[in-house]
């Protein structure tokens, strides 16, 4: 049964810490805390259900990089200029959600049915131990930590990964030296909407989507990556493992309906020791 | 860049800056010419960050014009102005903390061609061989000093035709200064640059080709050194006097 937990609570980790990192990269780089990235992933995984019959492949890409034109837009010609006016938290979270509700209020108008169930290919089995696991599911743990390390090579090796560190960093001194932050910004919200779309797809092959799955999968990744330190992609991850061994445990020990309760006092123990989150946060909310 | 200009590179005229009710700057002109340093001195408030910051695009301006070039600049933003040849080095938050010295050399040279951009960073390390040797260091844990150089260094990279340094000098023990200031020279006589920079320490003396004077947001004096009474800039526009 440990076993058990254990690999189920990696699985709901890995594919928590999608929408997870999504936060991370976007409130790490652009410091504006998007609330409606998590119905922007629901949103790219109701097309991705829509053209499923066509072909796999092509369904999931093009949900995904509808949700990167959807970030990269919204970001673009609606928060990057709010923040360059000076908008705060508040602000944002009003902005934010009201984003959300315009794509929940598209899924509910374009969609035919508003609760789906994404039927991917499940890919076999493994056998480890006495415990049998999808070869789907690990695929979901695998892209969600590759996602990370890909997101570190990016930042260590690259043009555009060095100037998201810096922005993160410096904004002011990065506009001083050159780096087109805007740009950057614009980028970063739609990398972040397209991971909350993976997470969106596995999320609805597993279990399924609805219109509040968005806001669900959405404030988890808020709630997540918070304990983790917002915007320190590490901390992001580790918290999302964490989290979905917490969420495995205690469905295992206490029953499901203890989940919740388990998890946000967990939660709330956490931010009170740590309020800067587990492995802290160079921004603060 | 190559061609000579007969009239100053960067031209102020009738700057005007408020912050809400109170003006920073009045009816500020400002030139400088190329390959010069040009040292802008005033005690604590008399709106020399406002005047740089002014002039780099990163405070709104009220009236005034700003030329750069044949280019008249006042309304670009801050990356077109870095584009044509301008950087600012801040006096606080001028490196990325987080980042080793080589990373934040190397987000520095971005706007340069890709030729050109090992060469710069060598440079940096040439003219401050302790960022060489600690290039692999985390920025913030290196010393003050150590800092203020990377910061500089920053603006060298940035391989800007005019580059403004606010204050750098602040916080830096004497000898340090002195030492910073014969690197500021041979950067203007290696590269053929302009540097402005505030200042309110008296070395300024020592390194400028001209002076400015502000107090309260006004030019009190605009003057080549030879022609300053040493004195009266000490004792009207420098605090500190190390």
């Amino acid at each position: 049964m440990l076993l058990n937990g254990i690999i189920t609570g990696l699985i709901m980790g890995g594919i928590l810490s999608l929408p997870v990192l999504g936060v991370a990269v976007i409130y790490g780089i652009t410091g504006i805390p998007n609330f409606a990235i998590g119905v922007i992933g629901v949103f790219g995984g109701f097309i991705t259900w829509y053209f499923l019959s066509y072909s796999i492949g092509l369904a999931i890409v093009i949900g995904v990089v509808v949700c990167f034109i959807v970030g990269y837009i919204v970001q673009r010609i609606l928060l990057t200029p709010i923040s360059e006016k000076g908008g705060d938290a508040t602000l944002f979270f009003i902005i934010t959600v009201s984003v959300g509700f315009v794509f929940e209020g598209f899924i509910r108008a374009i969609f035919p049915r508003p609760n789906i169930s994404l039927e991917l290919p499940r890919l076999g089995t493994i056998n480890l131990a006495t415990f049998t696991v999808e070869g789907f599911k690990i695929i979901a743990l695998v892209f969600a930590l590759g996602t990370l390390v890909i997101i570190r090579l990016l930042e260590e090796h690259t043009e555009i990964g060095k100037s998201w560190q810096a922005t993160s960093q410096n904004l002011k001194l990065s506009k001083l030296v050159g780096i087109k932050t805007t740009q950057v910004f614009s980028i970063a919200s739609g990398i972040g909407c397209a991971l909350a779309c993976v997470g969106a797809i596995f999320w609805g092959s597993l279990y399924n989507l609805q219109l509040s799955s968005g806001w669900d999968l959405g404030f988890m990744g808020f709630i997540v990556a918070v304990v983790g330190g917002i915007g320190n992609i590490w901390g992001g991850m580790i918290s999302a493992l964490i989290m979905g061994m917490v969420m495995s445990f205690s469905g295992y020990l206490l029953g499901g309906e203890w989940q919740s309760v388990i998890l946000y006092f967990i939660v709330i123990l956490v931010l009170i020791i740590a309020p800067k989150g587990i492995l802290g946060s160079e921004r603060s909310l | 860049m190559e061609k000579k200009f007969e009239e100053p590179i960067l031209k102020v005229s009738g700057l005007t800056v408020c912050y809400g009710r109170m003006t920073a700057l009045k009816c500020i002109d400002f030139y400088a010419n190329d390959n010069e340093i040009v040292g802008i001195v005033g005690p604590n408030g008399a709106g020399k960050t406002t005047l740089l910051e002014a002039i780099a695009g990163s405070v709104h301006i009220l009236e005034g014009k700003i030329y750069f070039f044949d280019h008249q600049i006042e309304r670009w933003p801050v990356l077109k102005r870095r584009q044509s040849g301008l950087m600012l080095i801040p006096q606080e938050g001028n490196i990325f903390p987080m980042m080793s010295v080589k990373k934040n050399l190397e987000v520095s040279v971005i706007l340069s061609e890709r030729a050109e951009r090992e060469e710069l960073v060598d440079y940096v390390y040439e003219l401050f061989p302790i960022l060489g040797e600690r290039r692999r260091q985390i920025a913030n844990t290196l010393s003050g000093g150590q800092q203020k150089m990377l910061a500089v260094g920053i603006g060298i990279a940035s391989n800007a035709q005019v580059m403004l340094i606010d204050e750098p000098s602040i916080g830096l023990a004497p000898k340090l200064v002195t030492r910073l200031f014969a690197t500021l020279q041979k950067i203007r006589d290696d590269t053929k640059k302009t540097i402005v920079l505030s200042e309110q320490n008296i070395k300024i003396l020592n390194i400028a080709d001209r002076l400015f004077g502000l107090e309260a947001g006004e030019i009190r004096f605009d003057e080549k050194k030879e022609n300053l009474n040493r004195d009266v800039v000490k004792d009207l526009y420098l605090g500190s006097i190390s």
